[in-house]
């Protein structure tokens, strides 16, 4: 495969990371909502669902606290797009210029050479160094997310529990607390999915 | 890989063709590239698109040491014409790049930074290349609505572009035109359906009937020599253009 291919691949998993992104955005806004309606929902409950209450509120800062977290990722994958974009661009360069070199004779080819060589050695080393960070950082903040996520899993389950100390409106909680679990399980699914792109991008 | 031939010499002076390449894939169009150099500085004329960089660059470096290369000459936007720039870059960071000022900001996505571009004005100026004065001549709409040709008046060469282009089968793509009518034939497709405006071909007919040409060098196909560029020129005058269909 060569490098231009690579580089390719390599937005490829961008573009798969992005679209993960978007769905779990989508998915911490829907847990917002849901959050909100749970709130009230603890109030009519009054004194039986205290527990429900708070653990709703906990949910919905776990949403927001989400939904920036995937802002702040969105960010670092358009700086990937930018740096990936940059080094296939180079690397076409490259590709022309050993064309170039595997023609040429004499002046030409050292010309070339001379070229090749400064440009690896220069310009796309501090390239793939940026990449290389960039990716460091990345790696780092899905992790931090997926552990933001699996706090995220524990509140549910505890809602649910909570929802059968619910008395007339146990039903309702316990409904609340399934449509809780399953947002967080789309969005933990999505984060696998994630975190395999950009381990692939990051192999690429 | 393509050859470089010498069609005018006089001195330190010359114009250097690079053209046909017998290993181009069929997919890309063939073009010529033009090496005008005086001394020990050259200017090329339409350089080519970025697939066709290691032949032109190779032919050429055969004959010229290419990081003498000062300055491009772009006679407009297309990519057979100019998308090598960044590859030309490389070579000579300082490289100027002289085009229509209506094309700097959209070339400029091929590469090159602020400090590559030399705007040519509609009515055309002078270029300097190592003393030599050279001519961008206005060929605007022709096709491109910002299009320019350059003249040397010493050598009586016209870099014509588009003009004069013909598409021309492997049995017939000689250096030069040899056959009149036979060669136009492949021009007239070509020019009836990439000229868009009569009134520009009028004028630019006028215009360059007043050069002295010994040479109408286009960017595709055979050089007009001698009476060709007379012939070419009342040709072109008497053709309708603007068409979408031939006759």
């Amino acid at each position: 495969m060569t490098i231009a291919n690579q580089r390719g691949q390599q937005l490829r998993h961008i573009v798969g990371i992005n679209e993960e992104i978007k769905k779990v955005i989508a998915t911490a806004f829907i847990i917002n909502l849901t959050a909100m309606n749970a709130i009230f929902l603890a109030k009519r409950a009054s004194t039986v669902a205290l527990g429900f209450g708070v653990l709703s509120k906990e949910l919905r800062r776990f949403a927001i606290d989400l939904q920036k977290q995937m802002a702040m990722l969105s960010e670092m994958t358009y700086e990937s797009v930018s740096t990936v974009t940059a080094l296939l661009k180079q690397a076409r360069l490259n590709q022309m210029l050993e064309r170039t070199m595997g023609v040429c004779s004499g002046l030409g080819k050292s010309l070339v050479e001379d070229a090749l060589d400064s440009r690896l050695n220069g310009f796309l080393a501090d390239r793939q160094e940026q990449s290389d960070a960039v990716n460091h950082r990345l790696s780092e903040m899905i992790a931090d997310t997926v552990q933001l996520v699996e706090l995220g899993s524990v509140l549910a389950r505890s809602a649910r529990i909570e929802a059968a100390y619910g008395g007339k409106l146990s039903v309702s909680l316990t409904q609340v607390s399934s449509d809780f679990e399953l947002s967080i399980g789309e969005i933990q699914g999505s984060l696998e999915k994630l975190t395999k792109h950009q381990f692939e991008e990051s192999a690429a | 890989m393509k050859t470089a031939e010498t069609i005018f010499e006089d001195g330190g002076h010359k114009w250097i063709a690079i053209v046909r390449d017998p290993k181009r894939p069929h997919y890309l169009i063939d073009t010529n590239e033009h090496l005008i150099v005086q001394d020990d500085e050259a200017i090329l004329c339409d350089p080519g698109g970025s697939e066709i960089f290691p032949a032109v660059f190779s032919a050429l470096s055969a004959e010229f040491d290419p990081s003498q290369i000062r300055a491009l000459f772009s006679s407009h936007q297309d990519p057979d014409i100019i998308s090598s720039l960044s590859l030309w870059v490389e070579f000579n960071p300082n490289i100027k790049c002289y085009l229509s000022w209506l094309w700097a900001d959209f070339v400029s996505h091929f590469g090159g930074t602020e400090k590559t571009f030399v705007v040519i004005p509609d009515a055309g100026m002078d270029i300097f290349v190592g003393g030599l004065r050279l001519q961008a001549i206005p060929a605007h709409f022709l096709h491109s609505p910002g299009n320019l040709h350059l003249y040397d008046p010493k050598a009586r060469i016209l870099f014509s572009g588009d003009i004069g282009a013909a598409l021309l089968p492997p049995d017939e793509d000689g250096l030069f035109v040899e056959n009149f009518d036979r060669h136009i034939q492949h021009a007239e497709g070509f020019h009836r359906r990439w000229m868009g405006s009569d009134k520009a071909k009028r004028d630019w007919c006028e215009r360059v009937s007043r050069l002295d040409i010994d040479m109408l060098c286009p960017q595709h196909g055979a050089i007009y020599r001698g009476e060709d560029v007379g012939r070419f020129i009342d040709w072109f005058a008497n053709l309708e253009v603007g068409v979408l269909k031939s006759a």
